[in-house]
């Protein structure tokens, strides 16, 4: 069975790599990315400035483009499109060289070496030696070695014979180095921005997921042992109508009736907590009472489809497994209906439900956009969403790891639970 | 118990499916609501004649025109200018002032109006309504941040979220019975290769992949179920996957290929009706997750292009003010209400489809 739980967990990796392959082309090949966009952008501004100063019509409009070669040519580096679409893959995987600290030279036609400062190293100021050699080019430290840092390459020739270049440092820095980028709207690393996002979703997440258990498998066996009472039409009945109402519809109503607008106001309107000002002046006790309240409307509509689903589940098992001919056997050899019941059925029908256990812990994260928009939670979901509007390719990708992995790993944990509950089932 | 049992004999060259149905139809709950289901969805259709600002017959200097009928017939126009009927507006003719006027008349000239005499897209350029009423006899459910009637747009979005869902599940199913019964017929390494891509496709968040593309491509109508489908189907090549695995294996199937049958004979008109259980029952489950999708991605703003009628798109309006509740009960009700019968549906016929019987002993 080890062996089959190792080869499961290898398997991730093709799976992983194809998600992300899919996703980071259909974005990259998407019309409107952040490129076109800043481009937009710099150009309505620079229409704007333009108007201030009276409309004094130099002919750089001329071309269509108001941006300046070079810039252009900045900006498609800084978003990677100055390359192929695989190598960016390879490259934000963290495998393929990513050039980093540009600098532009050029050489006139019968220059062949040029001094360049390229920066700050130990305080001082660092210059290289850039050696021309027809279209290549070699880099020389101030002591005459071959430098192992900096790399040049040819951009562009001019007509006039002289030669455009660009000296860059190389680094293998990725998904697979824990390096997911910088996002392009917050200018901070992705990490950054995803962990105290992901606190709250988790936060969440697994308190409803907790719940959920602690109240779906007693409920379901109460609801199965009194089959046809009226206290289980009365929880079907509610459970018909969590399953007919998406959570965050049902959000929506409880906001509506209790969140202070025409009716009740007893909870508040949304957020994670009170707001920064007001949370850092409370005790600890205040917090707490406080950060409850902000949670309880957000977790009954995170989790009552699964609530559903769940009861319904073991409610299904155990009254099937009661139905089976080793429970009248259990029950013709005279072992009391406690141990028949919990001891025989129970361990039977609590197998369906340990395979959704992983299965659950991925909608812990992902089932949430819409909620943590509901309630106006900064979640984890509402963060992948946001990134999409936005063009924020990076964290848009580093929400797709981390959503597919969970996943990914969620669907081993099921199998785990299955096996480790059923002792008939052998993963080869 | 003995009278039961007279009937079970009797039926006993009934076909399966007649037997399923006939409990399907002793299910009262279930039954009920499909009838109730199916009715409304057949009415949805002629909402143009009952539900609508235009009238349904105009006599005019002894003509007759039919607007609102013309509304039924997709791709018709029915627009008739205002200077038709001999009224001084520009534009569309108003067919509640002009039946006001001809009555005060008592001109020769009639028309009848629909039942609910509003329309799902007459908004405050049209000069009775204002934004954000709450509901009165004129609008019932009240009107919406452009001061469009509430109800009639939930009619409306009813047929629509119905006919979305079901088109989506019928191309799902179609691709989904295909593309998972190939992969258990043939199995091998086309069956390989097809589970790894499906792999990957299911752990991909499909919301998520769908707002990616929906910000990329404006969606249409049918853009939506396309990029729906896509990623939809995988989920039915699962059941149809093992199904045909199993019915591979069996004498019946090995008898049509040592008669020299076709693959394509054997896959649709052999193993097909013999592994569509799963299937059907899981019918009125995708209907109901289509038309979830469906709300919440007009929610969100991804779904179909405004002005179409849409829950979704009303309950994000409604949120945007809590004080205005009948923005935020009227879509969820109708919703719920929708989704509710689907399921009591769909309890039922998987109840019908099921051999077993529960019995407890104690």
């Amino acid at each position: 069975m080890a062996t089959y739980f190792l080869r499961r967990l290898l398997l991730i990796i093709p799976t992983f790599l194809g998600s992300t392959i899919l996703v980071f082309t259909i974005l990259q090949l998407a019309p409107g990315g952040p490129l076109e966009r800043t481009i937009q952008q710099l150009q309505s501004g620079g229409m704007g400035e333009m108007a201030v100063e009276g409309g004094g019509g130099s002919g750089s409009i001329t071309g269509g483009s108001i941006l300046p070669e070079s810039a252009m040519k900045e900006l498609k580096r800084f978003y990677g499109f100055d390359k192929p679409i695989w190598q960016r893959y390879l490259a934000w995987l963290g495998v393929w060289p990513r050039g980093i600290k540009h600098r532009d030279f050029s050489f006139d036609s019968e220059e062949y070496q040029i001094e360049k400062r390229v920066g700050k190293r130990s305080g001082q100021i660092w210059r290289v030696d850039i050696h021309r050699d027809g279209e290549d080019f070699t880099v020389y430290e101030k002591d005459g070695t071959i430098s192992e840092v900096w790399e040049a390459k040819l951009e562009e020739k001019n007509e006039d014979g002289s030669i455009d270049g660009v000296i860059f440092q190389t680094e293998f820095s990725g998904v697979l180095t824990g390096n997911l980028g910088k996002s392009y709207t917050f200018a901070k690393p992705v990490t950054e921005i995803m962990k105290p996002r992901f606190r709250i979703s988790l936060f969440f997440g697994l308190i409803g997921y907790f719940l959920t258990y602690a109240i779906c498998i007693p409920l379901g066996i109460r609801k199965a042992l009194n089959h046809g009472s009226p206290f289980d039409f009365i929880s079907s009945v509610i459970i018909f109508i969590a399953y007919s109402i998406p959570g965050w519809a049902l959000g929506g109503v409880f906001l509506v009736l209790l969140g202070g607008g025409s009716f009740w106001d007893i909870f508040p309107l949304g957020g994670f907590h009170a707001p920064t000002e007001i949370w850092e002046q409370m005790t600890l006790w205040e917090k707490i009472v406080n950060q409850a309240h902000h949670a309880v409307l957000p977790i009954i509509s995170w989790f009552i489809t699964s609530f559903a689903t769940l009861t319904v589940l073991m409610k299904n098992s155990l009254l099937e497994n009661l139905s089976q001919d080793y429970i009248r056997t259990a029950f013709a050899k005279g072992i009391a209906e406690k141990r028949v019941v919990w001891v025989h059925a129970f361990r039977n029908s609590i197998i369906p439900i340990a395979s959704g256990i992983g299965h659950i812990i991925a909608i812990v994260i992902t089932g949430s956009y819409l909620i943590e928009r509901v309630f106006n939670i900064d979640g984890f979901g509402r963060m992948g969403f946001q990134a999409i509007l936005d063009r924020d390719y990076p964290v848009t990708m580093g929400f797709l790891v981390i959503v597919v992995l969970i996943r990914l790993l969620g669907n081993i944990i099921s199998d785990f639970a299955l096996a480790t509950v059923d002792p008939r089932i052998r993963f080869k | 118990m003995a009278e039961n049992q007279q009937n079970l004999n009797n039926e006993i060259s009934v076909s399966i499916y007649k037997k399923r149905w006939m409990k399907f139809k002793s299910m009262k709950r279930g039954y009920y609501s499909f009838i109730i289901i199916v009715s409304l969805y057949l009415l949805s259709f002629f909402f143009p004649v009952l539900i609508n600002s235009k009238a349904i017959v105009v006599s005019y200097n002894n003509e007759l025109y039919f607007p609102a009928v013309l509304d039924i017939i997709p791709g018709v126009s029915s627009y008739y200018p205002g200077e038709r009927f001999g009224q001084n507006i520009p534009g569309e003719a108003d067919y509640r002032k002009l039946n006001k006027a001809w009555q005060e008349e008592n001109s020769d000239n009639w028309l009848l109006m629909p039942l609910y005499q509003s329309d799902p897209y007459e908004d405050i350029t049209s000069e009775n309504n204002k934004m954000y009423e709450s509901p009165s006899a004129n609008h019932w459910l009240g009107t919406d941040n452009t001061g469009r009637d509430v109800f009639a747009r939930l009619c409306y979005a009813f047929n629509i979220s119905i006919s979305f869902a079901l088109l989506l599940t019928v191309i799902n199913y179609i691709i989904g019975i295909s593309i998972g019964g190939a992969m258990g017929y043939f199995g091998g390494k086309f069956d390989l290769i097809l589970q790894r891509i499906i792999e990957v496709w299911a752990n991909l968040p499909m919301l998520f992949v769908i707002i990616i593309l929906s910000s990329i491509l404006r969606p249409s109508f049918t853009l939506l179920v396309a990029i729906y489908t896509l990623i939809n189907w995988i989920f039915l090549t699962y059941y149809m996957r093992a199904e045909f695995y199993r019915e591979k294996a069996k004498d019946y199937v090995a008898a049509s290929i040592s008669m020299g049958q076709s693959n394509r004979t054997i896959i649709f008109r052999h193993i097909l009706p013999n592994s569509l259980v799963p299937v059907i029952t899981y019918f009125p489950f995708s209907i109901v997750a289509g038309i979830a999708a469906l709300v919440s991605l007009d929610f969100l703003g991804f779904g179909l292009p405004p002005p179409t009628p849409s829950w979704g798109q009303m309950l994000e309006i409604g949120l945007q003010d809590i004080n205005k509740w009948w923005m935020v009960f009227s879509p969820i009700t109708a919703q719920f209400m929708t989704l509710l019968l689907i399921v009591f549906v769909g309890e039922a016929i998987r109840e019908a489809f099921d051999p077993k019987v529960y019995s407890r002993l104690r």
